[in-house]
């Protein structure tokens, strides 16, 4: 009889776990810290136009005067002193994978994402540390009118008035510190406008690698999906593990107009010595839909909750999360819906697993103000405890300002139920399988919206490990 | 002497976005005289029921601290949900879900506490009713302590009335210790006037096998603030809240209520049953909180609030702590107006909008006055919600 066994293992970040040594010859590092003069470094080394470089300073005076959140998980370990705010390779971006220096490319080799270019993506960018280093669009997407360029290229070019009317309007820098963090030293990132009735078909992706040992991330994305176009876009995000603490503050911000849809999905497996800071928001316009898909395992401590404004009458917004908190992780994640426009809809729908004694906390908010006739919302989030020193948390928060709107909630805290389990022991499965089963199936709302490799990937990172002897 | 108060109330037990403006409530009054209220208890005090009168609020927290080691025992050394705030509230004899600041008052206007001990074992068949019916321009506060002992079990009613149009301030602090399979059953009937100040705080402790069960109904005051923080400190201890609330005009409702389980198989049921109408403003924190150690345990908490009008503020913090695998917590929450196809069921038997809308809010309200078991204030909080719908 063969002695084999599933359990439910801890994250597998050995994928993502191997090293490049960033030497002074081919890398550029910032020293350590955060003053005026590093504030404006960055913004030499970008050649930013005069506003972007005032702008720069002036989140700089924000970020030294907003506090520190007086909620969510501790982030005293964090000290801005020992953190680099750029660091890149002295390469520049390239356009052909090829022409990506050798050590860099083999990381993104690794990491598959060449592969999954020429598999499944229409374009894709790949950043390395605080730069892009690698940016394609296939040329039909391009033929279509679509844009997907870095942002620093994209401010100077003819596109630089899009970008100055909606960069950090809708994460405006007095959001909270590490907004203003981010106008300060942001780095990186991608700008994609898809025009007036476009349809992209196979989605886009960006990569983010911090390679480096005690710096910051701080990519900036901006995606604008206009009147009646649809886009599907992907973010995946990784890093190396290290002693010393690394930062991700980056900033997404999305539009999207009548009638259009964006998909935005996201694999985020940052190490266990990242404190992700991360901001995401969508403006949802007349009959738009934004679907938000997220899966949240890496990281040391998370603070993120994508938010949205379904501003136009008709606006829907779907948000669907699964966020693993393993051994020395205290993961805070959820979601932020704003209800303004008429019949605007939304739906929250969340799975939490914590093991290990690992923190996971559910914390959303659901806003429905008084001109929000007619709307409805919907939260439902579960959380699955997989031992007894670990944490699960569910803080949802509702601010209901008419009548005439439908909000219904429901959450969820438990153990794999041993009904369950005896159920499938009665038909000859093991009480390891089982479990590793449940858990599988209860992941399985998220993992179904994911494309059919990023699924794969969700369930290597929830890995379902078989053990050679029992 | 008159004061001006400026409480912080309600603290949620673990804080969370400042935009939600749920992080705790403000209890702000101005010029108000502080002194204790006196309550009038027609039936007296029953058999196997001792009460002593104007002991110190401090001395008669000493019970709860004579068992502080049995009410806050944890298994385990606990993991600490983010940001929590129970720091805030160590000072008290027994935390209280409207936190120490009420305790503070209490202690700083020496307002003395009446403590009502249920002897061992005595099963008190009939409720103690304790009144305040209240004139307009009254202020003041009361507090009180009650023990029931090993195996007994006790019913209080605490109903608060004046005049519709009446305006004053009432502050109540009562503090619960049920012994193993010990239950208390609390009443409070809030039926005060449009221009009443009123606060209610409830702390209490759980002991094994021994449960506390209250009914609450807020219907009156222009700004009630309640909160409850109940321990279920041992196996098998248990809550059961009902709360039903009516919120109207610019009033104002800000609740507090917390089951902290530590024991095993303890049980929590906390349902909240409401109306908003006017411009008035509600806020709702309830927390199921498991602690390690409390496995075999289930809480649920539930809320069904009908908004009435287009200008209400409803918030609703429904959280679930956990750190305890072998658990079951629940929550839901529906909130929304009377539903299309109730209303169109109405309409096809003869009812019209506004007549279908009174018959929902006395419906929910009724089901919880109906819990009532003192014949005269059930009718009391009944009438009231007629006069009202």
């Amino acid at each position: 009889m063969s002695d084999n066994k599933q359990m439910v293992a801890d994250i597998d970040h050995s994928l993502y776990d191997f090293k490049d040594i960033e030497n002074e010859k081919d890398f550029y590092r910032m020293e350590e810290g955060l003053t005026r003069e590093t504030v404006l470094k960055v913004s030499e080394e970008k050649n930013d136009p005069e506003w972007m470089r005032d702008f720069r300073l002036e989140c700089l005076k924000l970020y030294n005067e907003i506090q520190m959140p007086n909620w969510g998980p501790s982030i005293e370990g964090l000290d801005m002193d020992k953190i680099s705010s750029y660091v890149r390779h002295k390469s520049d971006m390239k356009g052909k994978w090829e022409d990506v220096p050798e050590d860099i490319k083999n990381t993104f080799e690794k990491l598959g994402i060449p592969q999954a270019e020429r598999e499944s993506l229409a374009g894709v960018g790949a950043q390395y540390d605080s730069e892009l280093v690698y940016h394609n669009v296939k040329d039909e997407v391009a033929a279509q009118g679509v844009i997907y360029t870095d942002l620093e290229s994209a401010l100077r070019s003819e596109y630089a008035d899009m970008i100055k009317s909606h960069f950090m309007k809708l994460v405006p820098p007095t959001d909270h510190k590490f907004a203003a963090l981010h106008g300060a030293v942001w780095s990186g990132g991608s700008f994609v406008y898809v025009p007036k009735n476009v349809k992209v078909e196979i989605p886009l992706q960006s990569y983010f690698r911090l390679n480096a040992a005690g710096a910051g991330q701080f990519e900036h994305t901006l995606i604008i999906v206009d009147e009646g176009a649809d886009l599907h876009f992907i973010e995946g995000c990784s890093a190396p593990k290290y002693n010393v603490a690394n930062l991700h503050a980056g900033c997404v911000e999305l539009y999207v107009a009548k009638n259009a849809r964006l998909r935005y999905s996201t694999i985020e497996n940052w190490s266990k010595n990242m404190y992700n800071l991360n901001t995401k928001r969508a403006l949802v316009e007349e009959n738009g839909i934004m679907e938000w898909v997220s899966g949240s395992f890496g990281s040391h401590t998370s603070y993120l909750y994508p938010m949205t404004i379904l501003k136009g009458n008709g606006s829907k917004m779907e948000f669907t999360g699964i966020t693993f908190a393993g051994k020395g992780q205290n993961l805070d994640t959820g979601a932020k819906v704003v209800h303004q426009g008429e019949r605007t809809s939304s739906v929250i729908n969340t799975k939490s697993i914590s093991k290990d004694g690992g923190i996971g906390t559910y914390r959303s908010s659901v806003t429905i103000q008084s001109t929000a006739k007619k709307a409805k919302a919907s939260v439902s989030c579960d959380s699955l405890m997989l031992d007894s020193i670990s944490r699960a948390d569910t803080i949802p928060g509702m601010d209901i300002r008419t009548s005439d709107a439908d909000v219904g909630h429901e959450a969820k805290i438990g153990r794999i139920s041993d009904e369950a389990i005896f159920y499938l022991m009665s038909r000859g499965i093991s009480e390891e399988d089982a479990k590793a089963m449940i858990v599988s199936g209860f992941a399985n709302p998220v993992s179904k919206e994911l494309p059919l490799e990023y699924a794969v990937e969700m369930n290597n990172l929830i890995k379902l490990e078989m053990s050679g002897n029992g | 002497m008159s004061k001006d108060l400026n409480m912080k109330v309600n603290v949620l037990p673990v804080t969370t976005y400042n935009f939600l403006h749920v992080n705790d409530g403000r209890l702000e009054i101005k010029d108000v005289e502080l002194q204790k209220i006196a309550s009038s208890n027609k039936a007296g005090i029953p058999s196997g029921v001792t009460l002593k009168e104007n002991v110190s609020f401090d001395e008669a927290g000493e019970i709860f601290r004579e068992n502080k080691e049995r009410i806050l025992a944890l298994k385990e050394e606990m993991v600490s949900p983010n940001c929590e705030t129970a720091k805030r509230d160590e000072s008290q004899s027994i935390r209280t879900g409207m936190g120490a600041d009420v305790d503070k008052l209490f202690l700083e206007n020496n307002i003395s506490c009446d403590v009502y001990t249920v002897e061992k074992n005595v099963k008190v068949a009939e409720p103690i009713v304790l009144r305040q019916d209240l004139e307009d321009g009254a202020t003041g506060m009361s507090s009180q302590v009650i023990h029931a002992k090993k195996g007994s079990e006790v019913t209080v009613i605490m109903a608060y009335s004046s005049e519709r149009s009446a305006s004053g301030f009432l502050g109540v602090s009562t503090r619960l210790l049920a012994d193993e399979d010990a239950t208390i059953n609390l009443v409070k009937v809030q039926l005060l006037g449009d221009g009443y100040v009123h606060f209610d705080d409830i702390g209490g402790a759980c002991l094994r096998g021994g449960k506390i069960n209250l009914t609450t109904l807020e219907l009156g005051g222009k700004e009630a603030f309640n909160g409850a923080y109940i321990n279920l400190s041992e196996k098998e201890a248990a809550l059961s809240s009902n709360l039903g609330y009516l919120s109207r005009d610019d009033h104002s409702l800000d609740m507090n209520y917390v089951a902290d389980q530590r024991g095993k198989k303890t049980e929590a049921s906390m349902q909240f049953k409401g109306v908003l109408m006017g411009t008035a403003k509600k806020t709702l924190r309830d927390t199921l909180d498991f602690k390690t150690g409390s496995s075999g345990s289930v809480g649920d908490e539930q809320e069904d609030a009908l908004l009435l009008s287009e200008n209400v503020v409803n918030r609703t913090m429904p959280i679930i702590l956990c750190q305890e695998e072998d658990v079951e917590g629940r929550h839901g929450a529906t909130i929304g107006q009377l539903g299309e196809d109730l209303l169109f069921y109405m309409q096809t038997r003869g009812i019209d909008e506004e007549e279908a809308k009174r018959i929902m809010i006395k419906a929910r309200l009724e089901s919880v006055a109906r819990l009532i078991p003192d014949q005269e204030i059930r009718q009391l909080a009944i009438y009231y919600i007629q006069q009202i719908v």
